[in-house]
């Protein structure tokens, strides 16, 4: 009885407040007008990582922090703060419901993040990506930091001018379903077998986007595979590990150690030379072109069939069919990373 | 000692009450400084995100009140998302066939909870501790860790993703789940013993009742609900992967618990467990909407968790200093 | 022998592992990557420690891994700030020992589910802390790194610190009282009472102890590299759990010795690079972590 009361309590309490706010929708910045242009008006924009513990991605959000006050928008920076995969999907839903102008999203899974994309898109809101792209018809532009295949190569490439043409090496990956590092490894094993078919790929390993577990696989794989010349570490929490794990091991310099990562978190080792080179993009540029790209897209500025785009200080960029390009990835070595700052 | 209470006075201190406020009050709370927060497509919304782990919270009750425990129901819920994948794809199974086929593998997997809980006398954390790695590492070693199914027909993804009728797709499953669990905790002769298994094993064997079968029962019944709940996830995202339901379980252990049910069994309701979740999802849209960082929402559900249980112990400290207090009154008076 | 059935059956699958690993992938016995594993093993090892008495107490600790964060980013924001590395830590080991004090005073003192309290605070540091460093390493000065010491040096340093904290717990288990009190506690909590011994206090100082304990080895992690990831401690309540229930600890308390979470530990950490030496892939290894503790508890199950 004591039940039935509460939950018929619970029933007219929850009716009552969503039918009595069912008019109250998109007060401020209202988004179910498709595809108009509002110029001047101020925009929110949401920016959706990969996950938030991340330091790559708190890169991107000081770069897009910047472009969102140049702009004059709204900025929301939120993301997943575990290893749910459904949690990417919630955030998106939340904000097609809170009401933003533009959804620029780094997309973990790529085809379930493309079900809450869709969603944002019919009801009205502008959606792009960047870093990793979702798929094509869920968005309006992809802002790629490079091409994938751009990455892989110049990661493979680096590491043959490293390397003798037949040396074994291996990869340590973020995790083994990350939908960006399954994309990389597939072109990087397609440079390698066109141009250095006798280099030699004899592992694959996950480090969960954690340091130490990269440098405690990276010790194994060293005394597994003592013809082990080069190791790729193609996430930023990786390299770092991987390169104290072949420090450790007494093998700098003879182990080389590439890897994608950001140069704060490399430098020392880059000037002790145990890292040889780390290859990556400006990560503040990137947020600051995507906000600029979102905020263009929303107000209608840049449309699709577009080969150009402005974005404030940074210039002109090339669009190519609908990926806009940051550039080539940048390779940090010795000469050069003290000037970064990120 | 007067100990009778007014009836209405156990009604509103109860602690399922208690928590009815604080979410009416979370509402309220979120709707005042929330964006759009307080509208129709927003409740469906919490109400979509929050059916999976309403799921698991539900068939996790009867689990608790019998006194034990099952952690391995995130990880259940990935292996039978990827075996649904499977059974359709590379099976090529048409969809209900292949969805009959996951709630088979659930039962069996809440099954191998079950015999070694019961046939064996093994302590429940520890054996769903194992099942919890188990699951998971079966789930990955069959996908080898990249396998993802996608592509799934449109007519099977609108249970995750459309509305029937007005209402999320997947509600119609959760409303039938929520009758179940309540008819089978609070009316059914099973759901009875269940709070006399969890107060008391020995004795209720002693009773006559089958204890070992009717919490058996409960671990199998949690198999079939991590397949169900398995399905709706993957309608609703629209992909199966190895990693479904990461952090599932403490999730639906976090509702149960502050819904009032006692991890140590025996004390509960389903719709303490209804209140929780409710609780849990408000709190995680309503953080999103009020543009705050994510990370809250984390941490003020381990503060009400927190709350909650210094609540229930609160008016059994307090009666227990009034007592303390009228004793040495006596004493000093006999002295 | 049947009574310590348990310890010597773990202790059994570890020398076949270990036989296995001989036979078939003879390079895991290279020196320096041993003694890199079982530096790494050591942190391990001394939260290890602390959960068996936790678990003694027929209590349980889910926090773990979120207070070694906590401490591990405190401890290398101290030494980034230059403070002298033993204030550094004392100072950790003391912030360890206040969360730990957190849950214990919970836990003791309102008589709160210790599954509960601890899943709330695992929950609430971990977030807490991400939203704090937002993922940020933290850059460690010179001197730091092995306690200053040489490579070798430091990582002998830690494998015979952790040794030997291993052993003097064991010997307080065994022949202090404040062993017995624990185990007494964790058997039956009223008849402890009523022998005159504090079950809550016993409680509130086991938490503490395991909090100062992973005070401890943030430190020790620490070390080991010249910066410090505040997602450190990731999954390691699980580990450290299993190593303690694997290694004969009951979980119903009351039950179990140091020496077979040491051997536990030790069979639990050799899994994953046994894996790369067998060419074994990657994704079988939470199979086996789970089939491994299934079969200890079934072994738990038959010894009764």
């Amino acid at each position: 009885m004591k039940q039935l009361f509460s939950s018929l309590l619970l029933a007219a309490a929850v009716a009552f407040f969503s039918g009595c706010n069912k008019n109250n929708e998109a007060p401020s910045s209202g988004a179910s007008t498709a595809g108009n242009s509002k110029p001047g008006k101020k925009l929110t924009i949401a920016l959706l990582p990969k996950s938030k513990g991340n330091a790559y991605f708190i890169s991107c959000q000081k770069g897009a922090q910047k472009a969102a006050s140049e702009l004059g928008d709204e900025l929301i920076f939120d993301g997943p703060t575990d290893t749910d995969p459904a949690k990417q999907n919630e955030i998106v839903e939340n904000w097609i419901t809170l009401g933003v102008d533009a959804i620029a999203a780094a997309c973990e899974n790529k085809e379930g993040i493309s079900t809450a994309l869709r969603k944002a898109q019919s009801k009205g809101i502008k959606v792009i990506t960047y870093d990793a792209d979702s798929l094509p018809d869920a968005r309006t532009f992809f802002v790629n930091q490079a091409t994938p295949q751009g990455i892989g190569y110049a990661l493979m490439d680096q590491a043959a001018q490293l390397c003798a043409s037949n040396a074994n090496f291996a990869i340590i990956t973020a995790s083994l379903t990350a939908a960006n590092q399954q994309e990389w490894q597939k072109y990087i094993e397609e440079d390698r077998a066109k141009n250095y078919p006798n280099m030699k790929m004899v592992a694959v390993k996950p480090c969960d986007d954690l340091k130490d577990k990269a440098q405690s696989e990276t010790t194994a794989l060293l005394s597994t595979y003592p013809n082990l010349k080069l190791i790729m570490a193609i996430c930023s929490p990786g390299v770092p590990g991987a390169a104290e794990a072949v420090k450790q091991a007494g093998k700098a310099g003879q182990v080389k150690v590439i890897g994608l990562g950001l140069p704060n978190e490399n430098k020392m080792y880059v000037h002790e030379g145990v890292t040889q080179a780390v290859i990556l993009w400006n990560t503040m540029d990137l947020g600051y072109l995507t906000v600029y790209a979102a905020d263009a897209v929303a107000r209608g500025n840049l449309k699709p069939g577009d080969t150009s785009f402005k974005a404030g200080s940074l210039g002109t960029f090339e669009i190519k069919g609908d990926n806009i390009l940051l550039g080539k990835p940048f390779v940090f070595t010795k000469e050069n990373i003290d000037q970064f700052d990120f | 000692m007067n100990t009778h209470k007014p009836a209405w006075k156990n009604v509103l201190l109860a602690h399922e009450t208690i928590l009815l406020v604080v979410l009416i009050a979370e509402w309220i709370f979120f709707d005042a400084i929330g964006r759009n927060f307080g509208t129709y497509d927003n409740t469906c919304d919490i109400l979509r995100h929050s059916c999976e782990i309403g799921l698991l919270a539900l068939a996790m009750t009867p689990v608790i009140l019998t006194g034990g425990i099952d952690l391995s129901v995130g990880s259940l819920l990935g292996l039978c998302a990827i075996l649904f994948g499977k059974f359709w794809r590379d099976a090529h199974m048409p969809i209900p066939e292949a969805a009959a086929c996951t709630l088979a593998v659930g039962a069996l997997a809440g099954g191998v909870n079950a015999s070694l809980i019961t046939l064996l006398n093994l302590p429940p954390l520890i054996v769903t501790l194992g099942t919890f790695s188990l699951f998971r590492g079966l789930a990955e070693a069959i996908t080898h860790g990249v396998d993802t199914f996608t592509d799934f027909p449109s007519s099977f993804l609108f249970l995750g993703q459309e509305r029937w009728l007005g209402i999320p797709a997947q509600a119609p499953v959760f409303i039938g789940a929520l009758i179940f669990f309540w008819w089978l905790v609070h009316f059914s002769t099973f759901g009875r013993s269940y709070r006399a298994i969890g107060f008391a094993p020995e004795g209720t064997r002693y009773a006559g009742i089958p204890v070992g079968r009717r919490v058996a029962m409960t671990y199998v019944l949690a198999g079939i609900v991590s397949a169900i709940a398995a399905i709706i996830y993957t309608a609703r995202l629209g992909q199966a992967k190895a990693d479904a339901g990461n952090g599932y379980e403490l999730y639906a252990i976090t509702a149960v618990v502050l819904g009032g049910t006692s991890i140590f069994g025996g004390i509960g309701s389903v719709y303490g467990t209804l209140l929780g979740v409710a609780a849990i999802a408000v709190l995680q849209s309503g953080i999103v909407h009020a543009l705050q960082p994510s990370e809250m929402a984390g941490m003020l559900t381990g503060a009400l968790l927190i709350l909650a249980l210094t609540a229930s112990v609160l008016p059994k400290m307090i009666s227990r200093l009034r007592q303390r207090k009228s004793a040495l009154r006596l004493a000093k008076q006999n002295t | 022998m049947r009574k310590y059935f348990r310890e010597l059956s773990v202790t059994g699958a570890l020398t076949l592992l270990l036989l296995a690993l001989a036979i078939f992938a003879p390079s895991f016995y290279s020196p320096q990557p041993l003694l890199s594993l079982a530096a790494n093993a050591s942190v391990s090892l001394v939260v290890a420690c602390g959960m068996a008495l936790v678990i003694i107490a027929r209590e349980i600790d889910i926090s773990v891994g979120s207070m070694f964060a906590v401490c591990s980013v405190c401890a290398g924001l101290l030494a980034a700030m230059h403070w002298p590395l033993a204030a550094v830590i004392a100072a950790t080991i003391l912030i360890g020992a206040i969360f730990g004090g957190f849950n214990g005073g919970l836990v003791a003192g309102l008589g709160l589910p210790s599954i509960v309290v601890t899943l709330a605070t695992m929950v609430t540091w971990r977030e807490g802390l991400q939203w704090l460093r937002q993922g940020q390493f933290v850059n460690l000065p010179d001197g730091v790194q092995w306690f200053g010491l040489s490579q070798k040096s430091g990582q002998w340093t830690l494998v015979i610190g952790a040794l030997v904290i291993l052993v003097l717990m064991a010997l307080m288990m065994k022949h202090l009282s404040a062993g017995r009190y624990i185990y007494a506690v964790g058997s039956d909590a009223e008849v402890a009472r009523l022998a005159g011994i504090p079950p809550k206090l016993t409680v509130f100082l086991v938490f503490v102890g395991i909090g100062a304990l992973v005070g401890l080895a943030a430190i020790m992690n620490m070390v080991q590299s010249p910066q410090v990831d505040p997602q450190s401690g990731t999954g390691m309540e699980l580990k450290v759990i299993a190593a303690v229930v694997v290694g004969g600890v009951a979980i119903s308390g009351g039950r179990g010795n140091l020496w077979g979470v040491f051997v536990g530990l030790l069979l639990l950490v050799c899994v994953g690079p046994a894996l790369i030496h067998l060419h074994i892939e990657a994704y079988w290894e939470k199979a086996i972590q789970g089939v491994i503790i299934l079969l200890a508890v079934v072994a738990e199950g038959l010894r009764r």
